[in-house]
């Protein structure tokens, strides 16, 4: 099957005098997952109503594969949306629910009854085929809003922060059956959310908004978490630790300067124009790249000490606040062992140590 | 049982307690008289006779074909009211409630504004539109399209006129507040399903007003089926209906038994054509 690309080409939009995007350009790749996220207000959802057709942008194009789509109707479309509340309708059961694209193309019965039953089969729901929509839970609300919005096989489907009204487990067990679904249709999903944790599960490959309706960065979870391009980026997405420094570009490498606490060596970014001598830096430092112990390690570029402010057990892993200097830095440390060799507690004085590779170092 | 405990289920009871003037009143007000009218249309008294007795001759002296004629005649008209009302109120509703924006309320006070003027009034004012020398004669005589004026006062397409004029804004607001309180995201999915406007409008927008179609309907079908002000003064009393044959043996020939019987005989008959209509409507979007 012939997948089809995304392209807003210089979208601007206003809504209400209030200005949404400026001048919007994006390349979204055919047959992959693509989130979208961004804080709320940042317009993910302006744009996703763009692409589907609710909105015409005031200026520029939006393609669909090659076809210029700007001007077409919704109904034309062949994108299609799964709606943040669902918006099943309440009037039909889920059987003509999921019909619906189809009844309204005339498609005869007996494929319709084929095809929703496929599509129910997809989600796992082949059993409620007959059920009102309101005796229905959230969780399987979804998955009929889902069946419906596939069944006509479109070339996108746009989903609306589609789990957001669901619970922890349920939201775990949805993120990996959309993965499923997306591998078996291998149509272009755009999955706009505000969690970014739910983003990097989903994704082939995202787009970060900021408030500004401006695309912040776009690349791969992996990338875009490992190597954020500006310190929205590194906050907005997972948590981390942000330093105040300078720089210093000499024959012995490279170093930050942070004040209260020392200077560290670092791996500077080599074809920025504001990666210079002396030049203000923010070094983006995540907690699990932190090593912390009582006892002194060998092997590491840095090295600080500080005091333990706050420990939040987490089951799986353990959070440490620890203060040093005028700042509280965040640690990670995987629980490995049901008895640790060594115990940390409250007010102890502990080591942070990290390698020069895993900073980030940004544009202040 | 203690204070607190009678204060608390007094509080579980506020509800009933609050309902009970408005049952009171509508049992004095509605009920009673209601049973009397009942009670006037079975029972009869002779000279001398202290208990009334049964008697079905008050019903048996309405089996004559002019009766049924002057039911038939109000079931049309208020079957024929409700359908003009919905297609002329239901786009109305429409505009106001999903397109009006800031001009709404504005233009809500505009369709009330009639309410404020009394009845008799509206009605008379359309004896300047109809008349033979009134707004339409005139109009149309200008254009050239007519030489002499139509006879439309007094006239059973004057009594349609008025009711439609007076019964439409009791169809516009049910269908407004349906209308108003539905979802756009139920007509967005449907346009993204890739149904057109008018696919929307069948299969989406009017099966979910259908509570307000409903409801709007029998607001303007059961009280035009008795209607007698504007049968009287547009329709010029040529044509007997359900209500001014009412108000004549009521008011008039001062028959209350007969009167009664009629009463009770064209409620039935709204009734039963009330229930039919609910379950037709109901029956044609399932």
């Amino acid at each position: 099957m012939e997948t089809k690309s995304i392209k807003l080409e210089h979208v601007k939009k206003n809504y209400r005098d209030e200005e949404v995007f400026q001048d919007l350009n994006l390349f979204i790749p055919g047959g992959k997952f693509f989130a979208i996220l961004g804080p709320s207000g940042s317009g993910k959802t302006t744009l996703l109503r763009l692409i589907a057709g609710f909105e015409k942008p005031d200026t520029g194009r939006i393609y669909l594969g090659n076809q210029d789509i700007t001007d077409l109707s919704i109904f034309e479309r062949r994108v299609n949306t799964v709606f943040q509340n669902y918006a099943l309708f309440p009037h039909l059961n889920v059987f003509e629910n999921v019909a619906y694209a189809l009844t309204i193309r005339n498609v005869p019965k007996d494929e319709i009854a084929d095809r929703v039953a496929q599509a129910l089969k997809m989600v796992h729901l082949e059993k409620l085929m007959y059920r009102p929509i309101n005796q229905l839970s959230g969780g399987q609300q979804q998955r009929i809003a889902l069946a419906r919005a596939v069944i006509n096989r479109p070339d996108v489907l746009l989903l609306d922060e589609p789990l957001a009204a669901l619970d922890l487990k349920l939201r775990e067990r949805m993120l990996i059956e959309l993965i499923e679904l997306q591998d078996a249709l291998g149509s272009t999903f755009v999955y706009i959310t505000h969690d970014q944790s739910e983003a990097l599960t989903v994704s082939d490959s995202m787009a970060i908004m900021n408030s500004e309706g401006e695309i912040a960065q776009v690349g791969t979870p992996k990338s875009i978490y490992e190597f954020p391009a500006s310190s929205f980026v590194a906050k907005f997405v997972g948590t981390t630790n942000m330093f105040k420094g300078t720089l210093r570009v000499d024959e012995n490498g490279e170093r930050i300067v942070i004040d209260t606490l020392g200077d560290f060596a670092v791996v500077a970014p080599k074809d920025k124009s504001w990666v210079y001598d002396k030049a203000p830096a923010l070094m983006s430092l995540r907690p699990e790249k932190i090593e912390i112990s009582k006892q002194p390690i060998e092997g590491f570029a840095n090295h600080i000490a500080g005091t333990v402010k706050n420990i939040v057990y987490q089951g799986s892993s353990t959070r440490y606040l620890i203060e040093a200097g005028d700042y509280v830095i965040h640690v990670f440390e995987q629980n490995e062992e049901h008895f640790p060799t060594e115990v940390i507690d409250y007010d102890d004085t502990v080591n942070l140590y990290w390698q020069k590779e895993n900073v980030v170092i940004l544009e202040r | 049982m203690n204070n607190k405990s009678v204060r608390t289920q007094f509080a579980k009871q506020f509800s009933f307690f609050m309902a009970i003037p408005a049952f009171v009143w509508v049992f004095i007000c509605f009920y009673i008289p209601l049973l009397t009218i009942i009670a006037r249309s079975l029972l009869t008294r002779s000279p001398g006779e202290i208990i009334p007795h049964f008697t079905p001759d008050y019903y048996a002296q309405l089996f004559e074909l002019k009766y049924f004629h002057v039911i038939w005649r109000s079931l049309l008209l208020a079957f024929g009211t409700s359908v003009s009302c919905l297609l002329i109120g239901y786009p109305v509703a429409y505009f106001l409630a999903r397109k009006a924006r800031s001009a709404k309320n504005i233009l809500l006070f505009f369709l009330m504004l009639p309410f404020a003027v009394n009845l008799l009034v509206q009605a008379y004012a359309w004896f300047f539109v109809l008349g033979k020398s009134g707004l339409i004669n005139q109009a149309l005589m200008m254009l050239g399209l007519i030489s002499d004026p139509l006879n439309i006062l007094n006239t059973p397409v004057a009594v349609y006129i008025g009711m439609i004029y007076c019964y439409v804004p009791f169809m516009i607001m049910p269908l407004y507040a349906v209308l108003e309180k539905l979802d756009q995201r139920f007509v967005e999915a449907s346009f993204d399903l890739g149904a057109d406007w008018f696919k929307t409008m069948w299969r989406v927008v009017l099966p979910l007003s259908m509570p307000g179609i409903v409801t709007g309907f029998f607001l303007v079908f059961i009280p035009v089926f008795g209607e007698f002000v504007i049968p009287n003064l547009l329709g010029g009393n040529k044509q007997m209906f359900v209500g001014s044959l009412i108000s004549f043996y009521f008011l008039i020939t001062r028959n209350l038994a007969v009167g009664s019987a009629f009463t009770c005989l064209s409620g039935i008959i709204v009734l039963t054509a009330a229930v039919f209509t609910y379950w037709r409507l109901k029956k044609l979007w399932a």
